[in-house]
């Protein structure tokens, strides 16, 4: 019966992202937060993996002040328990930071067998922090999983890699990062909901974990962002017959590289 | 004052949004053109507590409020108003027996309710020479013990797929609405007999029928309420009613707007997207404030509901206020979206047929002004 941890990020809903046209700068002020969408798979995979095996699920967030409206959410889904750590560095955290925060967190909580991250954030996709948290655990880490199992102390992975799929066997306490098509999450019934207000929550305070002044110090800063917006052309060919377009269409897409 | 949604209204209404997401929007198209009773659908509605909603919890339901069902019904009616009717018309008959209920009826049907083994219709309206809730013709007769019920009532949604209907009958012809009393009938009693499905301009896949009762026997515990008590159960609940049928219209107005602005922002005309055009900025804006307005409204007389105070005015409101804006939303959006947003290709023509049956077939012969006008003169 595996104790299961799964690391989510609060993350603002892209859909509700504007791009501001007159200098592509985002105006995220009436953006919703969502729990990051492959850290949502995380927290199914954890609660479909107790359900069959039994165990238990809690869940560990590191945001900003916004991260307290996550919890109820997270609780929704399956988790019994959620830790919270709501910190102004988490504002320009980079992975680094992050992986430093909730590795000396799990270390306070205790030991679970199976850690979950989703592969990578619906904001900043870094890919880091699975891995990270494995290194400074001193853990190993089995990341891309599309298909997960887990009997006796023993998780077994499969691995969706560029050009095989992998099988992964590994004894706990390990760190498993999960892709997006290990599951379809849950829509929580609204009991499910309703019941989360009563389950628990427990905050932790980054100054209770140790940490030095360096470690909570971004080492990747980012400079600015700007959204893409995609132009087109508007060109239109005119020619008379069919053949000529395409073959005018066929020299400018050539021109440009594209064939 | 706080307009604000509570986290868990929040939470129930993007469970809704999933919902629909997943489970109707792929099948709102079809059942559209079919109007097959969506039966997985609403096994699917129940799995998530949907068809409990308002019930409490010793009899399974979820407790959620009303401002939380309206939410719900505006969800799901942005992608199948058809099946947000469904909801709407088992909800009503279920917070019905569970208002006026005995204690015997509520534990003999809710818990069906509220699982989705057994779903609710509301048989209040009749044929006439004045279309509306009439007492006229269906007439429950007192024997020595129980009722017999003879006669017919009309457009009862949910028809022919409802395990129990909440049946409005006079005991006494003579005094009319005065002896309009609430009986709670099987579908499978004897003598119950579903009519033919009608066909809709809109909604399709909530069946719409009459029901016949012909020597209807009814034992003393069917009586909801009190003998002679209907016209007052009938009048809250169809306020009520009236109120999730509102969240039902914006939920359709705010699909169609938010299609019809996607479109605009898509669609080039003189070189750009007709959506920086100020005569389309106008109709979309126009569209969304009546949206936000008649939102802000209805869950304002959801709360209202939910702390059990007069709420009757206020649902007159909105319920005037979207007669009058319901259809014009879908005028307005389909004028966005030109010759393509008359085509069946696209999803407005079903938007504008749904809205017309949210707006028109619920209590046609209805005068929400009365009561509004009443309450300040």
């Amino acid at each position: 019966m595996p104790k299961c941890l799964v690391c989510y990020k609060w993350t603002l809903d892209e859909q509700d992202i504007k791009i501001k046209s007159e200098d592509l700068s985002l105006d995220s002020s009436r953006a919703k937060g969502k729990i990051s969408d492959f850290d949502r798979n995380a927290i199914e995979e954890a609660a479909l993996l107790v359900e069959k095996n039994g165990g238990a699920v809690d869940a560990l967030t590191y945001g900003t002040t916004t991260v307290k409206q996550s919890l109820k959410d997270c609780l929704s889904r399956g988790p019994e328990k959620v830790y919270w750590i709501s910190d102004a560095t988490a504002g320009n955290a980079d992975a680094s930071v992050t992986a430093n925060v909730l590795a000396a967190a799990i270390r306070k909580m205790g030991q679970y067998d199976l850690i979950l991250c989703g592969e990578g954030s619906s904001d900043q996709f870094n890919q880091q922090t699975a891995s990270r948290i494995a290194a400074l655990l001193g853990l190993p880490c089995v990341t891309f999983a599309n298909k997960l199992s887990y009997e006796g102390e023993t998780a077994k992975a499969t691995r969706k890699l560029e050009d095989c799929q992998e099988e992964v066997s590994v004894k706990g306490p390990v760190v498993i990062s999960v892709l997006s098509e290990i599951n379809k999450p849950r829509i929580p019934s609204l009991k499910q909901v309703l019941g989360a207000s009563k389950k628990p929550n427990e905050e932790i305070k980054v100054a209770d974990l140790g940490l030095k002044p360096e470690d909570l110090q971004p080492k990747a800063v980012r400079k600015s962002v700007k959204g893409f917006v995609m132009q087109r052309k508007n060109v239109i060919y005119k020619e008379s017959s069919a053949a000529d377009n395409v073959a005018k269409l066929k020299a400018s897409l050539a021109s440009e590289g594209l064939c | 004052m706080n307009f604000e949604l509570t986290e868990e209204q929040r939470l129930i209404g993007q469970s809704a949004r999933d919902f629909g997401k997943e489970y109707l929007e792929p099948i709102a198209v079809e059942l559209d053109a079919k109007g097959e009773f969506p039966k997985k659908v609403v096994q699917a509605l129940a799995k998530h507590d949907f068809l409990g909603l308002l019930l409490p919890e010793d009899v399974g339901g979820a407790a959620a409020g009303f401002v939380s069902y309206v939410e719900v019904i505006e969800d799901l009616s942005r992608y199948s108003a058809a099946v947000a009717s469904i909801v709407n018309n088992h909800t009503i008959a279920a917070y019905t027996i569970q208002k006026w209920g005995t204690a015997d009826q509520k534990k003999k049907y809710l818990p069906g309710m509220a699982k989705g083994e057994l779903l609710g219709g509301f048989a209040i309206y009749e044929h006439g020479p004045t279309p509306g809730v009439g007492p006229d013709t269906l007439v429950a007769k007192k024997q020595d013990v129980g009722y017999v019920l003879n006669g017919k009532k009309a457009f009862v949604r949910n028809a022919g797929e409802a395990g129990v209907y909440v049946v409005f009958a006079t005991t006494d012809p003579a005094l009319g609405a005065k002896a309009l009393t609430a009986f709670l009938v099987k579908s499978d009693a004897i003598g119950v007999k579903v009519g033919e499905k009608l066909e809709t301009m809109g909604l399709k896949g909530c069946p719409v029928a009459d029901i016949t009762f012909e020597n209807v026997v009814l034992p003393e515990t069917a009586l909801l309420g009190a003998v002679n008590g209907g016209a007052a159960i009938s009048a809250t609940a169809l306020a009520v009613a009236s109120v999730a049928e509102a969240a039902q219209t914006v939920g359709i107005g705010q699909a169609a707007v938010e299609h019809a602005a996607a479109y605009a922002k898509q669609r080039v005309q003189f070189g750009k997207p007709v959506a920086t055009l100020q005569a389309i900025q106008t109709l979309l804006a126009e569209v969304a404030t009546d949206c936000h307005l008649a939102r802000l409204g209805l869950r304002n007389a959801a709360l209202l509901i939910e702390e059990g105070k007069p709420f009757e005015v206020e649902a007159a409101m909105i319920k005037s206020f979207l007669a009058r804006l319901g259809s014009k939303m879908l005028i307005d959006t389909c004028q966005v979206e030109g010759g393509f947003g008359y085509s069946e290709t696209m999803p407005l023509p079903r938007l504008f047929r749904d809205i017309a049956g949210t707006n028109l077939l619920d209590a046609p012969g209805d005068f929400p002004e009365k009561l509004i006008a009443a309450s300040i003169a």
